[in-house]
C-alpha cells in the first residue's frame, strides 16, 4: 500500500496528465457525433447570454451587410412568389410556417459542426425542425432550450439531406464530404437521370424536416464511381455556409401527421 | 504588481480578444491567430506541474467553449502544458539556473523561439484532433502552416507591444 500511495505521488503529474487527457479527449470524441450531443445543449444553455451579447455587439457592426442581405433574401423571396402566382411558397399542399431566427455561433473548420440560434422553445422551436434561409438550407435543430436551439450545420459529416434534379426529379443523398465549405456532395442518382454540370438541386421533401423544392445549388461535377450505376455529383451550394446572419426554421403545422405517414409507408 | 493578478488580467483580455474579435465566423475568414496560446507561453516557470497542466485544462476549456469544439482546444493545451519544460530546455539551455528563469523577462529573440515552437506543436494538435482522421493530410498541413503563421506574427505583435507592462 505504501509502495502504491509513493508511486502515486512520484508519478501524479503524469497521471494527472492521463486524467486530463483523458477527459478532453472524450469531449473531442463526443463532439463528433450529434446523438450525443449532451455536451453541446449543456454549453448552449450556459453560454446563451454571453454569446447573445456578443451577437448583439456584432450585429451592430455588420448592420449595413445584414440590411444588405435580408433586402436580397426578400427580392428572392418576392420573385419566387410572384412566379408561383400567389400559391404557397416551397409546398403546395403541407402546410408550414417559418419562426425567424439569427445565429448566434457558428462553426465551419471541424468534421462536424454546429450553429446555435437566438431563438428555442419559447419561440416555437423544437428538435428536428429544419433550418433555411432563402437559397439553403443550414441545419436540422439537434437540442433546445428556452432561449436558445443548437442546429446541426449542414457542414456536419454526419447529417444526410434528401435531394433531388430539378429537371428531372431524381432523387439522391445530400452530405458534407468534409472539404470546401461552399461545395457538398449528392450520391446515389440513378444513371437514368443524364446529368450535366449546371443542372440545379433542390431539397427532395421526403421528410418532415424541408419543405421539398428549396433550392440548394448547381452540379459542379458529375462522376460515375467504378463499378456503380449511380452518380456522385459535387454540387456549389447557393448559400454561402460561411456568412449566415439571418435564418427561419421549418414549422410544420402538422409534422406528427407526416411523421406518421412516413413510418407508416416505411 | 503580483504575478497572479496580472496573469489573471492577460487571461481575460486574451480570452475576450479571442472570442469578440478573432472569431472566424465574426471575421469572415477561414483563420483566426490563437493568440490564447501566450496565456500558455507566460505561465510562471517556478509553478508546480499539476499547477501548470490544470491552467491549461481550464484555458483549453475555455477556448472549446467559446468555439464549441468539443476538446480540441482543451487536448492541444493539456499536451502544450505537459511537454512544456521540454521547450523551456530547448530554447533555454544557456540558463543556468532554470528554476530561476523567468521566461517573460527574458530576451526578445529567445522568447519569440520559444513562442513559436510552442504555437507550432499546438497549432499541430489542434488540427490533428479537428481532422480526427487519417484523410485529407494536405489539408491538415495547410491549415497547420496558415493559422501557425498567423498566430506567430499576431503573438510577436502582442508580444512586442506588451514588452514593457510584462516585467
Amino acid at each position: 500500500m505504501q509502495k502504491l500511495l509513493n508511486s502515486i505521488l512520484r508519478n501524479g503529474t503524469l497521471l494527472l496528465f492521463i486524467l486530463l487527457f483523458g477527459i478532453s479527449f472524450r469531449l473531442t470524441t463526443k463532439n463528433q457525433s450529434y446523438q450525443k450531443s449532451s455536451f453541446l445543449a449543456f454549453n448552449n444553455s450556459i453560454s446563451a447570454p454571453f454569446l447573445d451579447a456578443r451577437h448583439r455587439f456584432f450585429s451592430y457592426l455588420k448592420r449595413q451587410s445584414h440590411n444588405d442581405q435580408l433586402i436580397a433574401e426578400n427580392q428572392y423571396l418576392l420573385t419566387q412568389v410572384i412566379t408561383k402566382n400567389n400559391k404557397a411558397f416551397l409546398l403546395d399542399s403541407i402546410p408550414f410556417e417559418v419562426i425567424p431566427a439569427q445565429i448566434i455561433r457558428n462553426s465551419i473548420h471541424l468534421n462536424h459542426n454546429y450553429l446555435t440560434l437566438n431563438m428555442g422553445e419559447n419561440s416555437g422551436v423544437k428538435k428536428e425542425m429544419g433550418v433555411i434561409t432563402a437559397t439553403g438550407i443550414v441545419g436540422v435543430v439537434n437540442n433546445t432550450n428556452a432561449y436558445t436551439s443548437g442546429v446541426i450545420s449542414l457542414l456536419n459529416k454526419s447529417l444526410r439531406v434528401n435531394a433531388k434534379l430539378k429537371k428531372s426529379n431524381h432523387f439522391g443523398s445530400l452530405y458534407w464530404d468534409g472539404n470546401e465549405p461552399n461545395s457538398v456532395i449528392l450520391s446515389d442518382v440513378p444513371l437514368a437521370a443524364k446529368v450535366v454540370v449546371g443542372d440545379t438541386i433542390v431539397t427532395g421533401g421526403m421528410s418532415a424536416i424541408f419543405p421539398a423544392e428549396i433550392p440548394l445549388g448547381v452540379v459542379s461535377d458529375a462522376a460515375v464511381p467504378v463499378n456503380d450505376n449511380y452518380y456522385t455529383l459535387r454540387v456549389s451550394l447557393f448559400q454561402d455556409m460561411t456568412n449566415l446572419n439571418q435564418v427561419y426554421v421549418v414549422k410544420y403545422t402538422s409534422a406528427e401527421i407526416i411523421k406518421d405517414m412516413i413510418n407508416e409507408n416505411e | 504588481m503580483n504575478r497572479l493578478p496580472k496573469l489573471i488580467i492577460w487571461f481575460l483580455t486574451l480570452l475576450f480578444i479571442q472570442a469578440f474579435v478573432l472569431d472566424p465566423m465574426l471575421l469572415g475568414v477561414p483563420f483566426v491567430p490563437f493568440i490564447y496560446v501566450l496565456l500558455l507561453i507566460l505561465l510562471p516557470n517556478d509553478w508546480a506541474p499539476w499547477v501548470v497542466l490544470l491552467t491549461g485544462f481550464f484555458i483549453g476549456l475555455s477556448i472549446d467553449f467559446i468555439y464549441v469544439s468539443g476538446g480540441v482546444h482543451t487536448t492541444a493545451c493539456i499536451i502544450i502544458s505537459y511537454a512544456r519544460p521540454l521547450f523551456i530546455r530547448a530554447v533555454y539551455s544557456d540558463t543556468i539556473s532554470p528554476q530561476n528563469l523567468k521566461i517573460e523577462q527574458e530576451s526578445f529573440g529567445e522568447l519569440f523561439r520559444y513562442a513559436v515552437f510552442v504555437i507550432l506543436v499546438h497549432h499541430f494538435f489542434v488540427f490533428v484532433f479537428v481532422l480526427g482522421s487519417t484523410e485529407r493530410i494536405g489539408w491538415l498541413l495547410s491549415a497547420w502552416f496558415t493559422n501557425s503563421l498567423i498566430t506567430i506574427l499576431a503573438s510577436a505583435f502582442v508580444l512586442v507591444l506588451t514588452r514593457g507592462t510584462r516585467r
